[in-house]
This record gives C-alpha cells, structure tokens and sequence, in this order.
C-alpha cells in the first residue's frame, strides 16, 4: 500500500510572520521555515500505521511525503525522511509562486496521480493560508471519497475510518481506498528525528518535480500546464495588522456591571 | 583593549594600596600573627584520597554540563525537542529534561561527597573550626591583594580564605542551587499553601545568581591553581599523591577534554535516544 501524505512548509508561528505588503505573499525570508504541525502529526499517524504493518505482517506500507513549496524549503522535506517517510516528492517551479488553492489543488492532484496513491492524507487547515479546503478540492479532482477533519484514523488494506467531531455530536466515517482524509491536531505528537535518522534521511530517494514533468497528468485533468499568465485569484490589498489596543480596566464602584453591559452593548455582543 | 587597559590600570592601584596598606606597622604585626592558615584539629587526615579526586571530577563535569543546559533553557524560546516523563506523564522542553537528568547525577555525586567527607575525617580541612578563620581569611586577602601570595601545602592544609570558599560553595551555595532549582522544576508538588510559603520567585531571583557565583568562584578557583603551583595541585585534585611530576596535569587535561566532549555532544539529536529510555520524545 503506497501512502501519500501532504506536507507544508509553512512560517514558524513561534515568531513574527511577515506579509510582502507589495506582492501579498509570505515573506518567508522572515521567519524559519518549519513543516506546519498538523502534517507533522498527519506524518506521525501514517508513519506509525506503517510501522505496525510491518511488524505484524499486515504488508508493506510505503509512506511518501508530498509538498509543492519553494526550491528552498527543502529541509523540511529532509526532515519528513528523518521522522520515518520512505520518500519524498517536492514540486518546485517558479512558475508557481503565489498559486492560488485552485492552482495548488490541480498541480497537487497531478502529481498524486503520477505517484498512484491509495491514501492520501493531509492536514484540516494549514497555520499560513488556513484555507482548509485543499483536501476536499483534491478529492473532487481526483474523483475521490472525502473523509475529512478526522480526529482518529484507522487504515485497513482496503478502507480508512475514523471519527469526526461536529457542533452535534460524533460520527464515524469509513471510505473505501483509494480515498483523501484530512485529519486534525489529535493526532498524535509527532517525533523528534535522532541522529540515526537524520544520517538515514540522506540516503532517501527525494524527487523534485518541475511544472513541466507533470504535463501529461495536468493535461489528463483538462487544466493548463502554465498559469502565470492569467492567475484566477489575486491579492488586491495588503496591510500590516494594527498593534494591538490595551484592554479597557473597569474597577468596579458600585456600576461596573452596567459599563461591562454597556461595552458589550457597544461592541454588538450583547 | 581600553577595558583591559582600564582593568590592568586599576589591579595595579589596588596591589600597590594593598602593599601600602600591609607595610604599615601594625598591619604587618596582624599579618605576622595571624599569616592566612591555622592548625587543623588533632587527627585531621593528610593528603587528597582517590575517591575525593573521583568526586571533585564528577562534580566538575556534571556542573560544566548543569551550566550550560540552564542557561540554554534560560535562552530558549522554541524548544527544540519536548520530553514527556514515563512515570509522571509530565512534558516539557528536552533541555529542561538534560538539566534536571544531570541535576540528579550532580546531587547524587555531591550527597555520597559529603558522606565519605565526614567519615573520612577530610571534612576538617574545608569546613572551619575555629574562630581564627576570619582573622586568617583577612590576613591571606590582603597578601593576595599585595601579589605576595601566602605560602602554602594543600596537601596538608588550605589557608583560611580558601577554606572558607570551598565551604561557602559546598554547604551554602550547592544547598542554595538545588533548593531554589527543585522549587521551579516539575517535580515540586501542586500545593496552594506550600507554594504560599515558598513562592517561585524568590527561587527564580535566587537560582540565577547563584549560577553566576558558581562562575565566579571557578573562574577565581582555576586561576588561583594555575598560579600557585600548578603541577603540584593538579596532582593534589586528580591523581591523589603531593608530586611534581605531570600525571596530574595530564589527568586534568584528560579531564578537560571528556567534560567538553559532553558539553558539545549534549545536543538535542544526541540526547534524545537517551531520553527515550525514560520517556517520550516528541517534535511537538
């Protein structure tokens, strides 16, 4: 069984990100590239479901780790081979710079058909685009069942299951294989790469895949290979968000319940 | 190189004060009674044993190691690994997890150190027996202050000053680390009315500085080997006999190279196999 699992490069959230205010794209030269934490742990799962596939001679589980991210942001692809990924594939091409979801989901649905997948696994949402919606758009493209927002997954050789938290209550979904789920934060915490790892991490295969190397998949979708020229989505305005305001301190003299009211009353949230 | 200048300027007005100061008649009758050492009790021990100079080279180790992971878990803002205990379930940085591991291993090495000090009689020479001491301590200040440095056998005795450190550092500053290091780790119980009675800041104002004497007191204790004979008390410390041949340096270069060896190696790729046997390590 061949798992594909989308990775993203994304801006660390543990410092400032930046925002080009002129093109309206990250600026990723300002922050630390690190693989977004909800593929780290969407890694994690399928990593661990192959390692107790091997052991208990369930069959060969082969996990490969997917992005499509600038040329430079290949370390953290290097890191998904250390945590345990057999392989990896990195689609890099200029030409793809500031991709919109649409873009990214038809260049992405191309590459997973070249690979042959029979899972593909990604993330409910990612810390930079928080898009979300990536999973459902490659399931459409690819004609695929959607099983998303998974909180645990269970994959057996012919179907993944797993539960769904919604406003109302639980629910337990099971797609036949090949199928796309995208699971969230509860999955487990994903590990730290040793030494071995990272020294292993070299040796494995990572292919990067140009625009023009997935022609004939992108021309098998019915979407054109080169887009730049006419973008469907684009950034109009870009600003940086204001500093934040200091909170307003009501002591309380006898009224404070009134002026809390009031505040409230002012902001609609009463 | 101003600063140098500057400290180079101002260390030669003290010594010259200093020896102004010890040359004045009653200050040299001070000196001459009170020369910077006193007797040891009757049946004090002579000479360094082997265990001594083992446990003064794991305390060495561990602290250089101790240091170096406190401040690292002072800098750190993203951990770069997260260590989850298999006993407690209790998860924090992986550098907080080295510090404490080799906190353990410190206070383990310093508890069997201080037993063996008081059976083996070897605790005479480093905690004060008398009153003299402050007299002498003042004495042996003031002629290193003067650059004429007390005449000593550390292999017999310390002088006063000495001593006095060597006790300030062993039952007052190493009490005082681990009080205040124990209160801020995770193994400080959840308990409203003792966290009342021993807030966390006062531990995290007092923990800091006493780093920073820790520093100071090796910095000052290197130099003062070095400087006064230092084959000889290298022998003393690490190979146990009063020679003035260079096993003993040799051992402390030795020494040296395994404690920078550990300080280089204990990084986060490195730690976490060790890590692993107690516990989880996770990325996140």
């Amino acid at each position: 069984m061949k798992i594909v699992v989308l990775v993203k490069p994304v801006p660390d959230t543990y410092g400032d990100r930046v925002l080009s205010l002129e093109t309206g794209l990250a600026d990723r030269a300002a922050s630390e590239t690190v693989l977004d934490e909800i593929t780290e742990r969407a890694l994690e799962a399928v990593i661990r479901h192959a390692e107790e596939s091997a052991k208990s001679g369930a069959g060969e589980v082969e996990v490969v780790a997917m992005t499509m991210a600038p040329a430079d942001s290949q370390s953290t692809l290097r890191k998904a081979l250390a945590m345990g990924a057999a392989s990896a594939v990195h689609i890099a091409d200029e030409r793809l710079a500031g991709a919109d979801l649409v873009r990214t989901a038809e260049v992405l649905a191309a590459a997973l058909r070249r690979a042959g997948a029979d899972l593909i696994v990604a993330g409910n949402g990612s810390t930079d685009g928080s898009g979300g919606v990536m999973p459902s758009m490659l399931a459409e493209l690819l004609e695929l069942p959607a099983a998303t927002r998974l909180e645990t997954i269970e994959i057996t050789a012919d179907a993944v299951r797993g539960t769904r938290e919604t406003d109302g209550g639980t629910m337990t979904v099971t797609a036949a294989l090949p199928a796309v789920v995208s699971v969230t934060e509860r999955m487990p915490d994903p590990r730290f790469p040793a030494l071995k790892g990272i020294m292993g991490a070299k040796k494995k295969p990572l292919e990067v895949v140009a625009l023009d190397d997935l022609s004939a998949e992108l021309e098998g979708l019915g979407v054109a290979l080169d887009e730049t020229a006419s973008a469907r989505s684009i950034m109009v305005a870009a600003t940086q968000r204001p500093a934040r305001e200091a909170g307003e301190i009501i002591t309380d003299d006898g009224t404070a319940g009134e002026r809390i009211a009031a505040f409230l009353a002012d902001r609609r949230l009463a | 190189m101003l600063v140098a200048l500057a400290i180079v300027g101002l260390a030669t007005i003290v010594v010259a004060i200093a020896r102004w100061f010890a040359g004045l008649e009653p200050v040299a009758a001070f000196i001459a009674q009170y020369p910077g050492t006193y007797e040891l009790p009757e049946g004090a021990p002579v000479g360094l044993p082997v265990w001594l100079n083992w446990s003064h080279f794991f305390n060495l180790f561990f602290i250089a190691l101790i240091i170096r992971s406190g401040l690292q878990v002072r800098s750190e803002r993203k951990p770069p690994a997260y260590f989850t205990s298999k006993r407690t379930g209790h998860k924090a940085s992986i550098t907080v997890w080295l510090h404490t591991s080799v906190d353990i291993l410190w206070v383990v090495n310093g508890l069997i150190f201080v037993v063996l000090l008081f059976a083996t009689g070897q605790w005479m020479r480093i905690v004060p027996t008398s009153w003299e001491v402050f007299p002498h301590a003042i004495s042996a200040g003031l002629q290193y202050a003067t650059l004429e440095w007390p005449l000593e056998d550390g292999w017999v005795n310390y002088n006063a000053l000495q001593q006095l450190a060597y006790f300030v550092t062993v039952f007052v500053a190493a009490p005082l680390a681990i009080a205040t290091g124990v209160r801020m780790s995770g193994w400080w119980p959840e308990n409203e009315r003792l966290n009342r009675a021993y807030p966390v800041a006062w531990a995290r104002a007092i923990h800091f500085p006493t780093m920073l004497y820790f520093v100071a007191f090796i910095a000052v204790h290197v130099l003062l080997v070095l400087t006064t004979g230092a084959l000889r008390n290298l022998n003393h410390m690490f190979a146990a006999k009063a020679d003035d041949d260079w096993i003993g340096f040799l051992l402390f270069v030795g020494a040296m190279l395994v404690t920078a060896a550990a300080v280089v190696a204990a990084r986060p790729t490195l730690l976490s196999p060790i890590a692993s046997r107690f516990g989880k390590v996770t990325a996140r």
